[in-house]
């Protein structure tokens, strides 16, 4: 059993990391909330599902296709609805709340004829598995978790080596002075935002495909709760933080499904215990910044 | 007994030793000065005082009493009150209401005479430092002298024994300074004990009889202005070797 | 003469926080509220349906208005407003069925634990700010979702009801009335509850506290060198905007004659109407006008009876055109347009509706010398800029 939770908490984490990033990243360097996150999620998986299934595409194409797609329009949602109202955090948080509903409404008017939450199946990327010190690992879960991975190992040499990824670094510590410093802080902000939104959409499919769920309209309020837990745990803006705190939080979802007596209902429980947890014990997170005196 | 007494005062950020070991006292009805070079630490010294920040090691006694681990809001209801280097009113609220928040405070709302508002006490404050005819003007529309005499008011509204005025005169006009100038010997006369943060050392020396100079958090001076001002290690700070 | 007598209810003193409501509009749209089930009763056939619009329309407008209280005015971002208005639902509920207490003190006793759990959720909150405590905010109803399926230790399930939550509660008023009595006095219950408590919110954020609240929201920490003890005034924030949002939840219990989970998730469209909840209750507010207190209330209005008048539109222009559209559909794009729209208002005017018909109504009683200036550039006297 251990030997399960080991390894399932190992790709979910790396999966929950992969999620959880681009929130982080998107905060980090444009200081807003993106309530649209979740529908990113979402958008990744139905576009995902259009390619792959109602256009007869190669899984593999489909998949890069949707999630570039998913990329452009949160470029777009950016540009056109967080841009002009960036200063008030309040409003952000509104109005993209508001791209997510409306991107849901999207969604349920192309995808979902008929009833208001369909369940729509996502096609099986690759079938089979095998054996790993005892425990069944299907394919789609080797083949998600070797992804993400691979992804956030780029995504780190990206962030840390790369002059886009220093430019991301300095308008996350400052803004005005990345302006002074000659960066174009409206277009780092709105390709950040691409990135973040690919990320997630990679994970809209990666996630229900490893797991067997299906895609609904809906689907985008629980990622976006997972992504509100790893990063109040690992601390706002730090991206050293959100990978720590999705396997915490990742491990903490199959202990209680592995371990705890009716462990299945409770699993969502992880995350929102999390956050309470770090809220009465340490409430900037486990790298977040330290309180601002002046 | 002396009215604040700082002893052995120490605050480390990470590696940067801000404050080191710091300690000084100030006298009922003093007006004291507090110069040194940019960095000195002389902000943090004051945040530490008025407890906004928390020291590693060292006390603060206000009229003998230990307030080094107290809330700010309680350090203010003991008594002491402060201005900030740059200004911080409530930018929705109008002018008057600024003042009200500290005539709403325990210690602001102790000196209300019977039929007294404590908007009435607020337009009185006002008053006192020029600024009736702004009274309803949101505080964002202020110009920077303004908002420094706001910023006055609001810290004498909580009726404090000592002040603590964090570099007052920065950004004025002469004829503002001159203002501030008449004011804070006005403010002694009247009996207030004040500690005061400033680079303008021309107008700071006018006001004070006694100085501490910081440098990189220690304290390496302490006397009249005219002792400080010949203190061989003072000019070196200031001005750099080889003079 | 009339533009004069207009103009004395605004002078120029407020800041556009503590901007005076014309207290003519509001009268005016006071009454428009009172003659409303006069208006729809000739309309046998869908009036009831209305009137459930125009009650959740209260409903909503209270909610929000105590969300403004400790969102817009003392700064503490809440996202999961919910938690109070489900308390107080479920209070009802519950003290109705397991104790068979007449409507009216189950009522009265959804206000207490509202409250109570205002400090409970309210003490460790002080210990985080901006947008950890948002995040934050949004898990405490989820959390109290999840525990309300926990059978073992406490058997929280049985007493909340699970997934079917606490039904078969008695109206506020039953024997002897029919149906369509029971609605219209519904109706002006929820009018009076709004009222009431709107003037009591607009009292407080007028009042000195009020000011304290706005200088937390500015900048705490001067605030605190200004002698206030802002976590007092927090906490206290956070009982006022609990005190009515479970109120409003309360009255909704015994609306619906149950509680159920929805009153504490993030609410939404359902059938047309807009059922209260976390999410919705943010958007009315700064659709309204986030501050204002009577901004959310218009807000509210406006986003409850909103869909209706959409679909209307929709479904006329769609039988115009022949489009074939099913009910269904049409819901569909009425909520598309709706949303954006919103979002739309929101962000080309953040202010909010609110502030936008006050400044157009500013802009109609001006005087001509103040006209010219502002089409100049808006400098006020001495060069200053106006807002």
């Amino acid at each position: 059993m251990l030997e399960d939770l080991i390894v399932n908490g190992a790709m979910l984490g790396a999966l929950y990391a992969l999620l959880a990033l681009g929130f982080t990243l998107i905060y980090g360097v444009a200081k807003i909330l993106n309530l649209s996150h979740g529908a990113f999620y979402m958008l990744g998986a139905y576009l995902f599902y259009a390619f792959a299934t109602m256009a007869q595409l190669e899984p593999f194409l489909a998949l890069i296709l949707a999630i570039i797609l998913v990329g452009f329009i949160g470029a777009i949602i950016y540009r056109l609805f967080v841009s002009p109202i960036i200063e008030s955090e309040v409003i952000v948080m509104v109005v993209t709340l508001g791209a997510a509903l409306i991107l849901q409404y999207l969604v349920m008017m192309l995808f979902a004829k008929g009833g208001a939450i369909e369940h729509t199946p996502l096609p099986r990327l690759l079938s089979g598995g095998l054996y790993f010190i005892g425990v069944w690992m299907p394919l789609p879960k080797i083949l998600a978790f070797a992804v993400s991975f691979s992804l956030l190992a780029m995504l780190w040499i990206f962030i840390s080596k790369s002059k886009t990824g220093g430019a991301m670094r300095a308008m996350a510590q400052d803004r005005e002075a990345a302006m002074l410093m000659g960066i174009n802080t409206e277009r780092l902000c709105m390709l950040t935002m691409a990135l973040s939104a690919t990320l997630a959409a990679l994970a809209g499919v990666l996630i229900p495909t490893s797991m067997y769920t299906d895609a609904k309209p809906d689907m985008w309020m629980e990622p976006l709760i997972i992504s509100f837990a790893v990063v109040i745990l690992g601390g706002l803006g730090s991206i050293k933080g959100s990978l720590v705190g999705a396997f915490i939080i990742a491990y903490a979802e199959q202990f209680v499904l592995l371990f705890l007596v009716g462990g299945e209902s409770l699993s969502g429980t992880a995350s929102l215990a999390v956050m309470v947890l770090v809220l009465l014990l340490r409430p900037k997170g486990l790298f977040g910044k330290r309180v601002e005196m002046e | 007994m002396p009215l604040l007494e700082v002893e052995k005062l120490t605050k480390r950020f990470g590696g940067l030793t801000a404050v080191n070991n710091v300690s000084f006292d100030v006298d009922e009805g003093e007006i004291v000065g507090l110069i040194g070079p940019n960095g000195a630490g002389k902000t943090t010294l004051f945040n530490l005082i008025t407890g906004f920040l928390e020291p590693d090691s060292g006390t603060v006694k206000f009229k003998g009493e230990d307030i080094t681990k107290l809330e700010p809001h309680q350090i203010v209801n003991k008594g002491i009150a402060r201005t900030f280097q740059v200004v911080r009113p409530f930018r929705h609220l109008p002018a008057i209401a600024n003042i009200i928040v500290s005539c709403v405070s325990p210690r602001g709302a102790r000196k209300l005479e019977w039929l007294k508002s404590p908007a009435r006490k607020a337009l009185d404050m006002l008053e006192l430092v020029g600024l009736s005819e702004m009274m309803f003007e949101p505080a964002e529309n202020l110009a920077h002298g303004d908002l420094k005499r706001l910023e006055m008011a609001k810290a004498l509204a909580t009726e404090p024994d000592l002040l603590l005025l964090d570099e007052p005169f920065s950004g004025l006009n002469p004829i503002e300074t001159d203002y501030l100038t008449k004011s804070i010997q006005r403010l002694h006369l009247d009996g207030y004990t004040m500690v005061i943060v400033e680079h303008k050392l021309h107008e700071l020396m006018k006001l004070v009889r006694r100085v501490v100079v910081l440098h990189y958090g220690e304290k390496i001076a302490e006397g009249s202005p005219k002792e400080v001002s010949q203190d061989k290690k003072v000019i070196e700070v200031y001005m750099g070797r080889g003079i | 003469m009339v533009t004069r007598y207009l103009r004395r209810f605004y002078t120029s003193f407020a800041t556009y926080i503590l901007d005076i409501p014309p207290r003519l509009l509001a009268l005016l749209l006071f009454l428009l509220a009172l003659s409303v089930p006069l208006l729809l009763a000739g309309n046998v056939k869908g009036g009831d349906y209305y009137l459930r619009i125009f009650i959740l329309a209260n409903v909503n407008a209270l909610f929000a208005a105590s969300w403004d209280i400790l969102v817009g005015r003392a700064g503490q971002i809440s996202l999961g407003h919910a938690l109070f208005f489900g308390i107080g639902a479920y209070s009802s509920a519950i003290f109705a069925t397991s104790f068979g207490l007449p409507p009216w003190i189950t009522l009265a006793l959804s206000v207490p634990f509202g409250v109570l759990v205002a400090f409970l959720v309210g003490f460790p909150s002080m210990r985080v700010r901006g947008p950890y405590l948002a995040l934050v905010s949004l898990a405490f109803p989820l959390i109290l979702i999840r525990l309300s399926w926990l059978e073992s230790p406490i058997n929280i399930k049985a007493v909340m009801g699970g997934d079917f939550g606490v039904q078969g509660i008695p109206k506020l008023i039953s024997n002897g009335y029919t149906p369509l009595q029971v609605r219209i006095f519904e109706y002006y219950f929820s009018l009076l509850l709004l009222c009431v408590g709107s003037i009591v919110l607009y009292k407080i954020a007028r009042s000195k506290t009020g000011i304290v609240f706005v200088s937390i929201l500015d900048d705490e920490l001067a605030s605190k060198a200004s002698g206030i003890n802002t976590t007092k005034y927090k906490l206290l924030a956070f009982a006022i905007s609990a005190f009515f949002a479970s109120l409003a939840g309360g009255f909704y219990a015994h609306f619906m004659t149950g509680a159920d989970l929805s009153t504490l998730l993030f609410g939404g469209p359902s059938k047309g109407l807009i059922v209260p909840g976390s999410f919705t209750v943010v958007i009315m507010t700064i659709f309204g006008g986030i501050g204002t207190i009577y901004g959310p209330i218009v807000g509210a209005y406006i986003l409850s009876l909103l869909p209706l008048l959409l679909y209307k539109i929709i479904d006329v222009l769609s039988s115009l055109a022949n489009l074939g559209l099913s009910i269904a559909d049409i819901w569909n794009w009425t909520f598309l347009i709706y949303i954006v729209s919103v979002v739309g208002f929101v962000v080309a005017w953040q202010k909010g509706i609110a502030a936008y018909v006050v400044e157009k109504l500013d802009e109609l009683t001006e005087t001509e010398e103040i006209r010219k200036d502002r089409r100049k550039g808006k400098k006020g006297k001495k060069g200053k800029k106006r807002i």
